[in-house]
């Protein structure tokens, strides 16, 4: 919202955008970045391990294939041990029929270069997604013309309650900054119970798939703060810039850790668009 | 309030009710005498009266413009001097002094010869006990050039020493460390919350409804307080008691108007202003629908009517509206406005004793409203303080002087309100009222100790109490945070006492007068602040939430120590001085790494708590008089916090710590109807946190931030702003208009506003996959976005 309004300033007032170079420090050693998923789909587990590099510079991501990965299940001595695979360019359980219930909670352990980072979650249950309907809108404030999407459910928990909505479509995941879409009890969820219209402006033939995730705090936390840093301008109306808090720790080593850990409930919708 | 404090306000009350009475006694020996403006028989507060032949015990005329020196032998000749008038000299006898005369200086024709500030006198910052005390006249306000042509207080306010802005054309104020709220911004004793328009670019004053605006840099008198940094006390501008005038302008993005003049008799005048922008018009013009259906405007309304109720009373009431509305496409609307007012009554015991009563009333509030048929809502806040002040003022020959008084406010923080609208999935939010009343008692004395040597003396003591109606909570441990359960949720009703501080606020400051042109003067002085803002964004917005000190919010505390050299020459047509200080805060606030304050009733578990401290030394070489007037300042500070969870709890700058700053400002008159204006600044860049990398992470590129805050800076920031001014000198017409073109950024420098670090796609900058085709190349990129080079603007002023 404050970006809207310095934007909807800026352009009365015509500022402008050059592409400019500063002077900006480096990293020193390696900083791994570790993101850990792990829900109740299989398809979706996985643990992926990357070093962070220099802002500039403009090779890939270096991915990490040499650590030792595993989720235990806390409270007992069950390990679910992943090895790496170069297809997804992740670690994937071993065993990919098991998979996470609810009531568990799972403790994610990546063990590299002598340093051994650690972060848990809690399964939570699922929300009730019931179906997902489609509209052909015309052009409205804020909203392009086309096909739009309603999901609609319930949810009837007190607590833990965060969520994020992914959308497939075509089989491409829409994942600009601009296509983020979490929420929390805040506004309360009469609207998913009427019907929850996603933001996107679909077109005849499009095949949809909805993904929902609930969550705990810590990685709702981490991808809310993600998003702020992606449209922060750094600008005198936004908040100092700072990495999102992540809810692994290094329990032993020196090294820095990024990233974070999501235990989920995975509820998923398709619907394909057709003429009305 | 509590019973007690009303029981010890009334003794004191009448404690001094009593001394005063014992003032009534008339002294024979005294001549008795009102300075007045020949032209407009305004009354001439600060003019010089002394004995030709006995100049070292002259007096000044009061703000009634009244006076009284002692008269002894008569015949004797009479000297009335004031700056900018020519000097009167009048043999007083013996009738003479039976009553009081009235005596009208003609204001010297400001034309080649001098430009002369009037609003000082020529030594006030030698002799004056103040220090971080500055005073811009608004003549010399009304001469600087201005962004889009709008005369801007708090911009010109700016170019002084010590203090910063917050960015490219951001009007908001960072006196000697501290942050925007700590600044008292105050219309005839009212306090603002929000003096700002277009988010900070402009600032709520029309220059023309303006009397005259002080700067205290911190060390403020005993008898204001309440905000730990600053006070700006603008004073609107009386109206005239003999004929109807006015004046105004039409300039690029707003037009202003103002008329005054007497009001039914010499006894009373009035003064109005109103000011409104016109961007929406230019909106209209395009041919872009999105662009045309969006406003985009402001406006100000001020008026100030003043009652003369005999020889010792004076009435005034004064009275601010402002608002600013931002609509986007029909649906989205947001706005906000103050709504200010002061009553004033001043009463005169006698020449040596006064009274003043000031009752105000102060609201702000902001309205957002998003017409949606399924999210639509409105979002509304309003906050309000309400007080009354009541000082005595007693004069104790020509050396001592003293005040007292009590000073009450009454905070109401209404709940934050979101309502959705008929038919919204939205449910409503609505948190608890917060109220506060800060009682204040206060008292201080001037004292020259010697001819060379002079002290002010004050304490301010503030009781504060957090009061119901409202809603506190407890937490697990006590300490309230985002991830500690809440354990109680504690109702108060109205009056109730939720949370009580008091603190003693002490201050002092001595002037040494080494010689007539020179002074050192040395300043201590202890600040509470009560309200504050939670944000860590370094501009203010208009839905910033302001908080109250409370059980897990305590008020934040500054103590300054400052040491000045002053130093006149050339007849006081020159000023240099140079002023140290060092500042100390106490429980200052950041919020958390994400934090959210907007809609939540537990802002306290958002808020870190920490401390601070500024240091600096300000010079400044100014130019009063003469054809060529102006400034040249230099400031070097540092400002520092450190806050445990913010910059892993090490010190830090914040955004506005700028060690270097260098301002000139010029204005030269090269004819009475020719006069040019000239302003230069410089200052180290933001203090801000470059990515030292960057990650990958939910598919997305992410920049990579230090643990460290704002480690990193801007390129220094300059600019230079120019502007010409002709003026009709026909005296014979009523109707004087004159032109001003100024251009701001004069060379064209683009000054970053804000540095967006991301991914560059295909080279370009501007890419849009709808419109540039797939995808070839992406890498990282900085990307600077600046806001005005080389901005011309003219306007069109005029009076009557």
């Amino acid at each position: 919202m404050k970006n809207s309004w310095i934007l909807g300033l800026g352009l009365v007032i015509t500022s402008c955008q050059i592409e400019v170079d500063l002077p900006l420090a480096e990293i020193k050693g390696e900083i791994p970045v570790i993101e850990g998923v792990w829900t109740d789909n299989a398809i979706l587990n996985e643990v992926k391990v990357t070093l962070a590099k220099n802002f500039l510079d403009q090779e890939s991501y270096k991915i990490i294939k040499d650590s030792r990965v595993f989720i235990q299940v806390k409270g007992t001595e069950t390990i679910i041990p992943f090895s790496y695979n170069e297809t997804s360019q992740s670690y994937r359980p071993l065993n990919s029929d098991i998979l996470a219930k609810v009531g568990e909670t799972y403790e994610l352990i990546v063990e590299w270069k002598g340093n051994v980072f650690f972060a848990e979650g809690l399964m939570l249950e699922p929300p009730i997604l019931d179906s997902l309907t489609y509209q052909y809108e015309e052009k409205r404030p804020f909203r392009d013309e086309g096909y739009y999407i309603k999901a609609y459910g319930k949810i009837p928990f007190k607590e833990n309650n965060y969520y994020r909505i992914q959308i497939i479509e075509n089989d491409t995941l829409k994942n600009e900054p601009e296509d983020y879409f979490l929420f929390d009890d805040t506004f309360g969820f009469t609207f998913f119970e009427n019907g929850l219209e996603l933001g996107y402006a679909f077109e005849q033939d499009d095949r949809v798939r909805l993904i929902l995730y609930r969550m705990t705090r810590e990685p709702y936390n981490y991808l809310n703060q993600l998003l702020g840093l992606l449209f922060s301008d750094g600008g005198l109306f936004s908040p100092p810039p700072q990495n999102p808090d992540s809810n692994i720790k290094v329990v032993s080593g020196d090294s820095q850790v990024l990233g974070y850990f999501l235990v989920s409930p995975i509820l998923s919708e398709f619907v394909l668009i057709r003429e009305k | 309030m509590s019973s007690s404090l009303l029981k010890s306000n009334l003794i004191i009350f009448c404690l001094y009710c009593f001394s005063i009475s014992r003032l009534y006694g008339q002294d024979a020996a005294f001549f008795k005498g009102q300075v007045l403006d020949v032209t407009n028989s305004e009354l001439l507060p600060g003019a010089s009266i002394y004995w030709e032949d006995e100049i070292s015990t002259g007096v000044i005329s009061d703000l009634n413009g009244d006076f009284q020196i002692k008269k002894e032998k008569l015949p004797r000749r009479l000297v009335i001097s004031f700056v900018g008038f020519e000097k009167t000299i009048r043999e007083i006898t013996e009738k003479d002094a039976i009553k009081t005369q009235k005596f009208f200086l003609k204001p010297i024709e400001l034309s080649l010869e001098e430009v002369i500030i009037r609003d000082r006198r020529p030594d006030e910052q030698i002799k004056n006990l103040e220090t971080g005390k500055v005073t811009i006249p608004i003549e010399t306000i009304k001469n600087i050039p201005a962004l889009f042509g709008e005369v801007d207080l708090f911009r010109s306010l700016q170019l002084l020493p010590g203090v910063q802005s917050a960015g490219e054309g951001t009007g908001g104020l960072f006196v000697r460390g501290g942050s925007a709220d700590q600044n008292l911004i105050q219309i005839d004793g009212a306090p603002v919350y929000n003096a700002s328009h277009f988010f900070g670019f402009f600032s709520v004053f029309n220059p023309d409804a303006l009397e005259k605006v002080d700067l205290y840099k911190g060390n403020m008198p005993a008898s204001f307080g309440g905000r730990l940094s600053s006070l700006i006390d603008v004073s609107l501008r009386e109206g005239n008691n003999k004929q109807i005038r006015g004046e105004g302008g039409i300039g690029t993005i707003s037009s202003r108007f103002t008329l005054d003049g007497p009001l039914f008799s010499e006894k009373s005048t009035f003064a109005i202003s109103a000011r409104r922008t016109y961007a929406d018009v230019f909106l209209r013009l395009s041919s872009n629908p999105d662009v045309k259906n969006n406003k985009l405007n402001f406006h100000d309304l001020s008026a100030k009517f003043a009652f003369r109720l005999g020889d010792k009373d004076k009435l005034t009431f004064s009275t601010y509206q402002g608002s600013d509305f931002l609509g986007l496409e029909s649906s989205f609307g947001l706005g906000w406005s103050n709504f200010v007012n002061s009553l004033k009554w001043n009463h005169s015991y006698d020449k040596d004793a006064y009274f003043d009563l000031d009752a105000y009333h102060s609201i702000y509030n902001y309205k957002i409203e998003f017409d949606d048929p399924e999210n639509g809502f409105e979002w509304k806040n309003q906050l309000s303080e309400t007080g009354i002040k009541a000082q005595w003022t007693l004069l104790r020959g020509e050396n001592l002087q003293t005040y007292w008084g009590v000073h009450s406010q009454f905070y109401h923080f209404a709940p934050v309100a979101l309502i959705p609208a008929s038919g919204s999935n939205i449910q409503s939010i609505d948190t608890n009222p917060k109220n506060g009343v800060l009682n204040n008692l206060f008292a201080g004395m001037t004292y020259e100790i010697s001819p060379k040597l002079s002290t002010e003396a004050g304490l301010r003591w503030g009781i504060f109490n957090q009061i119901g109606k409202g809603v506190d909570y407890s937490y697990a441990g006590g300490i309230p945070g985002p991830d500690v359960t809440v354990t109680d949720t504690l109702n108060y009703g109205t009056f109730d006492k939720i949370k009580f501080y008091q603190g003693l606020e002490p201050r002092i400051a001595f002037r040494y007068l080494i010689n007539p042109q020179f002074s050192i003067k040395a300043a201590y002085n202890r600040n509470f602040q009560y309200v504050q803002i939670a944000t860590n964004s370094s501009a203010g917005l208009p839905i910033d939430r302001w908080i109250l000190a409370g059980t897990y919010v305590p008020p934040i505390r500054s103590d300054q120590v400052s040491l000045g050299f002053f130093h006149n020459f050339n007849q006081d047509k020159w000023e240099f001085s140079v002023e140290t200080y060092y500042k100390d805060f106490k429980n200052i606030i950041d919020l958390r790494n994400g934090a959210s304050v907007l809609f939540t009733d537990n802002v306290e578990t958002e808020l870190l708590v920490g401390k601070g401290w500024a240091y600096g030394a300000e010079f400044l070489l100014r130019k009063n008089q003469g054809k060529t007037t102006g400034w040249l300042a230099y400031t070097y500070s540092r400002t520092w916090r450190q806050i445990d969870g913010v910059s892993q709890g090490q010190k830090y700058n914040p955004r506005y710590d700028r060690p270097n700053d260098l301002t000139f400002v010029l204005n030269h008159e090269f004819s009475g109807s020719w006069s040019a204006g000239l302003t230069f600044v410089y200052s180290t860049g933001q203090a801000v946190s470059f990515p030292i990398g960057s990650y990958q992470s939910d598919r997305q590129n992410v920049p990579l931030y230090s643990d460290f805050r704002n480690e990193d800076r801007y390129p220094n920031y300059h600019r230079m702003d120019a502007s010409v001014t002709w003026r009709n000198t026909n005296k014979g017409r009523r109707w004087r208009g004159s032109w001003n073109a100024s251009i701001y950024n004069l060379y064209g420098r683009k000054n970053p506003f804000a540095y967006t670090f991301g991914d560059v796609i295909n080279d370009d900058i501007r890419y849009d996959s709808s419109t540039d085709g797939p995808v070839t190349s992406v890498r990282p990129g900085i990307i600077m976005t600046y806001l005005f080079t080389f901005l011309p603007s003219i306007t069109y002023n005029f009076e009557f």
